[in-house]
């Protein structure tokens, strides 16, 4: 029964993930006074390029064809780790956090060389630009969720959960505040979103996702573009879990996973609206201005870890 | 009987690798013999292997006294650490001496050849006697050997200013070091009564307070200039990349661990934890030495020099773990230091895995492309792809991520960080979490420079004809590889087969420490989550079919050239930019000609990271010390009476010495 749960939960992550990414471009539209297209459109587009024919650069070796793969697995695997409707995972109360974060790495680390074979400069602008903006997220983003982990004295994801629950909602310390803002910045970062990088652009001055993948074709776009996706969906859950957990089922009768299931959609529309606000008001920074916005979330989260002395007691 | 049998296994392992090998490659020149050496020496990895797994279960530890035979006493012994590293060293000498076979055979005239092997077996034999020795003779026999073979093993290579330059910078370092570590154990002396390991570890606890930080501060200034931490770094990116590459990845592979050893055998085993404050000033110095490393690696595009940096950054990431654990150790949590122990030394194991291997793959590409500068490479991986495989599997180890091993010993430093928060002491709760942001950094710039290294040199396309015509190593070369690789995935996948052992070795050296609940959390969940990612990987690889090749757009033009490529200097250049402040680059812009500005007929660029270590931290000392022999020279009159009046004096002063000292 919760093994079902869990896979469930991981499936909810991996299959609504188009839709999370289609929404709030959706909602940008709006905000933007355009139409916008179908959310659907996504599913339509996945399914699509799942059965084209794929166009390799004569330069690609077996690295640029195992890349994708490799990074909708470990993709795949992370969302594993975060809780949705239930104060469970898959993989979440054996594997912490640090795993978590270092899964998405792998999948990142991959995606670069992949851009790197295909032999062209932009996918060499994509995945130089890509190796500063991540490797200076990664402290930011484990201190964040350091700064939660000493308070909840757990380092598995749903026992930081689990112990969140059972808190008072309005017992919020500035911790969680320091620690949030923080999160929300790295995630920013990690997902490709503005201000850091402009999901839909296709510049050159200012693409760093986008050149990365710009090689690619067929299946091998769609497992990426997925993989992105459910990156998305799954730092948005990321979130909600550690920071809005309340109403999430912690047992599993029907009856509280399907309230957990509104509220759980109703957090993330909330997000999203979030999510698409700040994209449509943020202009997107220059290259060099992006580390301070990632010193800003590392100083915040170390001031989250630090103030976590005087909150614990 | 079983005692009498494993030291008689010790005795021939020393005499195969001192005197047989050099004898053998010394007395003929032809193919047979140098064949029976290599043999030789391969026996004495596997014999090695076999006694430190003896060792290790402490049965019937082998043990080996020539004191009969030396001036001071001279014995070796393996106890649970030694055997560790004993393992550590003949199984990374396996693999290497496999792919330098066919390396040295291919590089060197026969007579050079012959002198190579000589100094690489005796090379293997001091890291061997180094790391069993148990008693400080042996200790510091093994330790000046190991530092003289391997200058003569960086020369062998050539023989310029340049390099002799960077060998005398290497020895003298050295020497420095190992005054350092002997004075370590000259303090020991008056307590301790006899340079025995026994006798030392006996008098550790009873010494007072300022001779044992004096003891820790010795000790942590003599192997960390063995280890490379900074600031005593600096002969560590001189030395290990002009040496063969067999050679770096037995220097930068095993090496640099003798000196981890010989820390934590001095400050865990002797002393049984130093000072308060000797977690704090560890983990300063590594976090420094990590960062600086890591930084440094990144702007290189000499894949050896790269390397070596990024072994300083390794190192910064073991003495982390090191560092925390005596912090645990002074706060009387022996768990979390067991924790932060067992972290180190398995990192301290994966780096001579992963980088050793890398070494080789240097070593390979250029066997190949007659090259390493990762300027001038590309495109290596369709034309050497067991080799790229090979290395591609180390520069994940060595960025980190998970299923591969270097994620394993990071994460278990990470955990032990986040242990520390449990501590009664506000500080190191402090300190300790925030340790993981420098840590990540650390990490997160790693993969930017391993996506770096391995993308430049074996992806896209070749930027000159070496690389365009490179071919597959030779089959010795790719076995060594392959072996040392497959080593690398296996830790990955199944930690605890080298966990429980450390757990244990921990407990032997931390009394009262428990088996710390991570370790066994790990082993547990990598295997599933390697299961989940490859499970997921090899059912959305179902969906390809079909594919065609497709030339690059070229944005209109006629074609792309490896000239639009990204290279490794550009690759670098944002993190450069936004670090400037640590590189302090000297750039250099010059045009031709110099009267026309506007018009140059060729313009040249330089940037050369300038190292402010020897200007600010060693030329003083240098200076002081060319100042002192200046003024010493003024007794060098060259006049005899001058020198017989010395003479004279020195006799009458020691007269008057021994008179009252009655």
């Amino acid at each position: 029964m919760k093994i079902a749960l869990d896979i469930l939960q991981v499936l909810m992550l991996i299959l609504g993930a188009p839709l999370v990414g289609a929404i709030i471009a959706r909602l940008k539209a709006r905000l933007q006074r355009r139409r916008g297209a179908s959310i659907w459109r996504p599913y339509a587009e996945l399914f699509k390029l799942l059965r084209k024919e794929e166009l390799v650069p004569p330069t690609a070796s077996a690295v640029f064809r195992l890349a994708p793969i490799v990074l909708f697995g470990a993709t795949v695997c992370a969302a594993g780790f975060v809780p949705v409707v239930h104060a469970s995972a898959l993989l979440g109360s054996r594997g912490d956090f640090f795993l978590l974060v270092y899964m998405l790495a792998l999948g990142r680390f991959f995606l670069s060389l992949g851009a790197l074979d295909g032999g062209s400069a932009f996918g060499g602008m994509g995945a130089s630009r890509e190796a500063l903006v991540s490797s200076l997220a990664e402290a930011p983003f484990l201190l964040g969720l350091v700064s939660i982990a000493v308070l909840a004295a757990r380092a598995d994801i749903a026992g930081m959960v689990a112990w969140t629950l059972g808190q008072d909602v309005f017992n919020i310390s500035a911790v969680h505040i320091l620690a949030f803002t923080s999160l929300a910045m790295v995630a920013l970062a990690e997902t490709g979103r503005m201000p850091v990088d402009n999901p839909t652009t296709h510049l050159e001055l200012t693409m760093i996702h986008e050149g990365m993948v710009l090689e690619y074709s067929g299946p091998s776009l769609a497992l990426i573009e997925w993989a992105s996706a459910i990156k998305l969906h799954a730092m948005l859950a990321l979130l909600i879990a550690l920071f809005f957990p309340w109403g999430m089922a912690s047992s599993g009768s029907g009856w509280g996973l399907t309230v957990a299931l509104l509220l759980y959609c109703a957090k993330t529309a909330l997000l999203m609206v979030l999510l698409s606000v700040i994209e449509s008001a943020v202009a997107k920074l220059r290259m060099y201005l992006v580390p301070d916005f990632l010193g800003v979330a590392s100083a915040l989260s170390a001031l989250a870890v630090i103030f976590t002395i005087w909150v614990k007691r | 009987m079983l005692t009498a049998s494993t030291g008689a296994l010790f005795i021939l392992l020393l005499a195969a690798l001192g005197v047989a090998v050099p004898l053998i490659l010394i007395a003929s020149r032809a193919q047979g013999a140098r064949r029976l050496a290599i043999a030789l020496i391969l026996t004495a990895g596997f014999a090695g292997c076999v006694m430190a797994v003896y060792g290790f279960l402490g049965q019937m530890a082998p043990r080996l006294d020539l004191s009969w035979a030396t001036p001071f006493p001279f014995s070796l012994a393996v106890d649970r650490l030694s055997a560790f590293f004993l393992l550590l060293v003949c199984a990374v000498t396996i693999p290497v001496t496999i792919f330098a076979a066919p390396y040295f055979d291919l590089h060197y005239s026969e007579r050079r050849r012959n002198w190579t092997w000589a100094l690489f077996s005796l090379f293997v034999l001091s890291m061997i006697v180094v790391v069993t020795a148990a008693t400080g003779f042996a200790f510091l026999v093994g330790w000046e050997l190991m530092t003289l073979v391997s200058a003569g093993l960086i020369l062998i290579e050539g023989d310029s200013t340049e390099r002799r330059h960077n060998v005398f910078i290497y020895l003298l370092m050295m020497h420095v070091g190992a005054a350092a570590v002997a004075a370590c154990f000259f303090l020991f002396l008056p307590y301790s009564h006899g340079l025995d390991f026994g006798a030392i570890r006996a008098s550790g606890a009873g010494m007072p307070g300022g001779i044992r930080a004096v003891i820790f501060l010795a000790a942590f200034v003599g192997f960390g200039a063995k280890a490379g931490l900074i600031p005593l770094h600096l002969w560590l990116p001189r030395a290990h990349p002009i040496a063969p590459s067999p050679v770096s990845a037995l220097m930068s592979g095993i090496m640099l661990k003798t000196a981890v050893y010989g820390f934590v055998r001095f400050t865990f085993d002797f002393l049984g934890g130093g000072p308060w404050w000797s977690g704090y000033v560890v983990l300063v110095v590594a976090a420094v030495t990590g960062l600086l490393g890591i930084l440094y690696a990144i702007a290189e595009n000499d894949l050896k020099r790269l390397l070596a940096y990024s072994s300083v950054e390794n190192i910064g990431i073991i003495f982390l773990g090191l560092g925390t654990s005596l912090l645990f150790l002074a706060h009387g949590a022996p768990l979390g230091a067991a924790l932060a122990l067992v972290a180190a030394l398995f990192h301290t194991f994966n780096h001579a895995l992963f980088k050793s291997l890398l070494f080789l793959g240097a070593g390979a590409i250029s066997n190949s492309t007659h090259s390493v500068n990762l300027n001038e490479l590309g495109g290596l991986q369709r034309r050497m792809p067991l080799t790229g495989a090979a290395v591609l599997i180390g520069c994940c180890s060595i960025a980190g991520l998970p299923l591969f091993n270097g994620f394993v010993s990071e994460w278990l430093t990470f955990r032990s960080f986040l242990a520390g928060s449990a501590l009664i002491n506000t500080k190191a709760q402090i300190v300790l979490p925030l340790m993981v942001g420098i840590l990540a950094l650390i990490g997160g710039l790693a993969a930017a420079c391993f996506v770096k290294t391995f993308g430049t040199a074996f992806l896209g396309r070749p930027r000159s004809m070496g690389a365009e015509h490179a071919e597959e190593a030779p089959l010795g070369m790719r076995a060594g590889l392959v072996l040392l690789g497959a080593g690398c995935l296996a830790l990955g996948i199944f930690p605890g087969l080298l966990l429980r052992p450390l757990v244990t070795l921990a407990q032997a050296l931390l009394p009262g420490a428990g088996v710390p609940e991570e370790t066994l959390s790990i082993a547990r969940i990598i295997p599933w989550t390697a299961a989940i990612v490859l499970g997921t990987g090899a059912l959305v690889a179902l969906f390809k079919r079909r594919e065609r090749l497709a030339r690059t757009w070229a944005c209109g033009l006629p074609g792309l050239s490896s000239r639009m490529e990204y290279t490794s200097t550009v690759f670098s250049k944002p993190i450069r930019f936004v670090f400037a402040r640590v590189y302090r680059p000297d750039r250099k812009v010059e045009e031709l000609p110099a009267d026309q500005p506007y018009f140059p007929v060729s313009i040249s660029y330089r940037s050369v990271r300038t190292t402010s270590y020897e200007r600010v931290l060693y030329r003083p000392f240098v200076e002081i010390i060319i100042s002192l022999a200046y003024r010493v020279r003024r007794l060098q009159t060259g006049n005899i009476q001058v020198y017989l009046l010395y003479i004279f004096l020195a006799l009458v002063s020691l007269l008057t010495f021994l008179r009252f000292q009655r």
